[in-house]
């Protein structure tokens, strides 16, 4: 997963010496996630490629600001929803400017041999993840693959700290349901319920 | 205490965003649900995994990338170093700019010149520009993915190169045997292929190209889109194609023996350029010309001696026929799973020969 230090250092490799290998890493590090990004606004796998290539040449362009970015990574996914917005409004295309249509591809490849899972376990599990709902697919995404925070996830996404929490929440616990872990006996054993 | 703030406390801990005092709530909701450790332990397990990292596609992006900063002008490359500061100049900062992003364009467009005669050249000289070379052996074939994204299906015993700068500003390639082409459309870049005898120009297309050396005849087949032939030793003369027709060039330099051989007699007797209409076997919608692409060795109304070359490269053996008549039997046949025993049976059955087995040999007679 991309984090911040990391990004930050290319970053400002690439500010203050031009270097290009940064800058070459900085692309291959954060193509995926910023194609699936857009693609999910976007809907077209050229139009998303192109965009992240649009917020490369930005970043290539304003190479003496770089280093004042404070959370890079949240400045990547700003400028690529900003940029794919632009690109929709120019389009004329009323569709998909809500991020709640913005069904995101998931890349998690779970290894059952290095979790105390069976196949069958993580089968279900990769389909809860595919079954969820497209808001709260795409804030696991972003925190749980792309490494962004729950205040930048809902600044990005224009919604409530409190939402991004309750997201989390129910795609966790449809995870687990997976896990054949089954919380009812529990709670029905548990005082706070009984006094209900 | 909800069943739900179980869960948003345990995936803010997960994530790294839970603070010391919901780190103590939830572990005095867990001592008292000693339950809940179980998911708690596979979800810490399943967040810990990372997605593998595959950066091929990220690779070629990144080539397509530096490729439109290019298109746009944007100064990238070594051959910018970092301006000094013009302060209140900056007509003149532009201007150079430009100039700088000129000559650029210049280096860049002798070095593909280069890159054609190295092309043209190459079985003069090993090329010096870096080649990415695959090959297939008999009996074996080879799906490519090249780095814009167009396939290329190699059959037994062929060899497709390419350079290091493939798509940059051209897409060239240059193939011994045959090949299957699905090329991604490009307008402004054209994808060639060069081969002993002629060279295809395309948009976007899907064909097929069969230019073994040892085979009398360059063979080109069009399924989709159009394409532009032109022949090593008449470059004027451009053949443009159409779906379902084939190009037949019968090379120049097969050897000239004077004993007799039908193959000769038809090279002789055939113009040396020809289109023909693909060829389709009953009740079946691929053309044999590209059969092989889906696994199948086919063949309608071809001399033996064709039909031997196919096996040849199909069951990784050599073929010689001891009973030269034999050469002209007219076949027609499908194989897909057969083994060579069992294909040799089938036609044995079908067009009447006798055959025998030396090593990888197949003798007929």
């Amino acid at each position: 997963m991309p984090d911040n230090d990391h990004i930050r250092r290319l970053l400002s490799a690439i500010a203050l010496q031009n270097d290009q290998r940064a800058y070459k890493e900085l692309f291959l590090l954060l193509y995926k996630p910023l194609k699936q990004f857009a693609y999910s606004i976007l809907k077209s796998g050229e139009e998303a490629e192109e965009l992240v290539s649009d917020v490369f040449i930005r970043i290539w362009q304003k190479k003496d600001k770089l280093t004042t970015i404070e959370s890079p990574l949240f400045y990547f996914y700003t400028t690529a929803k900003n940029l794919a917005i632009t690109r929709l409004n120019k389009q004329k295309r009323k569709v998909n400017l809500s991020p709640e249509d913005w069904l995101v591809q998931m890349n998690s490849v779970y290894d059952p041999e290095q979790l105390m899972m069976t196949e069958e376990m993580l089968r279900q599990i990769k389909n809860a993840i595919n079954e969820l709902p497209p808001r709260c697919r795409l804030v696991f995404k972003l925190i749980k693959e792309d490494g962004l925070r729950y205040k930048q996830t809902a600044e990005l996404l224009q919604l409530s700290v409190k939402t991004v929490e309750a997201q989390m929440a129910i795609a966790l616990r449809r995870i687990a349901k997976c896990m054949h872990f089954d919380l009812k006996p529990a709670l029905q054993q548990h005082p706070a319920i009984k006094n209900n | 205490m909800s069943q739900e703030k179980f869960w948003v406390l345990l995936s803010k801990k997960l994530t790294g965003e839970a603070s010391g005092e919901e780190l103590e709530e939830l572990q005095t909701l867990v001592a008292e649900n000693p339950e809940w450790q179980y998911a708690i332990q596979n979800l810490g397990d399943l967040w810990k995994q990372q997605a593998p990292e595959d950066t091929m596609q990220a690779e070629d992006a990144y080539l397509l990338h530096l490729h439109r900063m290019t298109e746009m002008n944007i100064p990238f490359g070594d051959s910018f170093p970092e301006l000094p500061r013009i302060t209140g100049k900056k007509k003149t900062r532009k201007w150079y700019w430009a100039a700088a992003a000129a000559v650029v364009a210049i280096i860049i467009t002798t070095a593909f010149l280069g890159v054609g005669k190295v092309f043209s050249k190459s079985s003069e000289k090993p090329s010096a520009k870096q080649e990415n070379e695959i090959s297939t052996r008999k009996g074996s074939k080879s799906e490519i993915k090249l780095p814009d994204g167009s396939v290329v299906w190699l059959n037994g015993g062929s060899k497709l190169t390419y350079t290091k700068e493939y798509g940059q500003q051209t897409r060239e390639v240059t193939l011994t045997g045959e090949g299957y082409f699905d090329v991604v459309k490009m307008s402004d870049k054209p994808f060639i292929i060069h081969t002993t005898n002629i060279n295809i120009k395309v948009l976007g297309t899907a064909f097929n190209v069969k230019a073994y050396p040892e085979d009398q005849q360059t063979e080109t087949s069009l399924i989709r889109g159009s394409i532009e032939v032109t022949i090593k030793n008449r470059p004027k003369d451009k053949i443009i194609l159409s779906p379902n027709e084939k190009l037949l060039v019968y090379n120049v330099q097969a050897k000239n023996n004077s004993e007799y051989s039908p193959q000769k007699e038809i090279a002789e007797k055939a113009p040396m350029v020809a289109i023909r209409q693909l060829t389709y076997q009953d009740n079946d919608s691929i053309a044999v010309e590209t059969s092989w692409t889906s696994n199948k060795l086919s063949f309608k109304n071809e001399l033996f001696a064709d039909v031997a070359k196919k096996m040849e490269r199909w069951y990784n053996v050599n073929f010689e026929f001891e009973n030269k008549s034999k050469e002209n039997l007219l076949m027609y046949g499908t194989f897909t799973s057969e083994t060579l025993q069992e294909a040799l049976e089938a036609l044995v059955f079908s067009f009447g020969f006798r055959y025998r087995m030396e090593n990888s040999k197949v003798i007929i007679y």
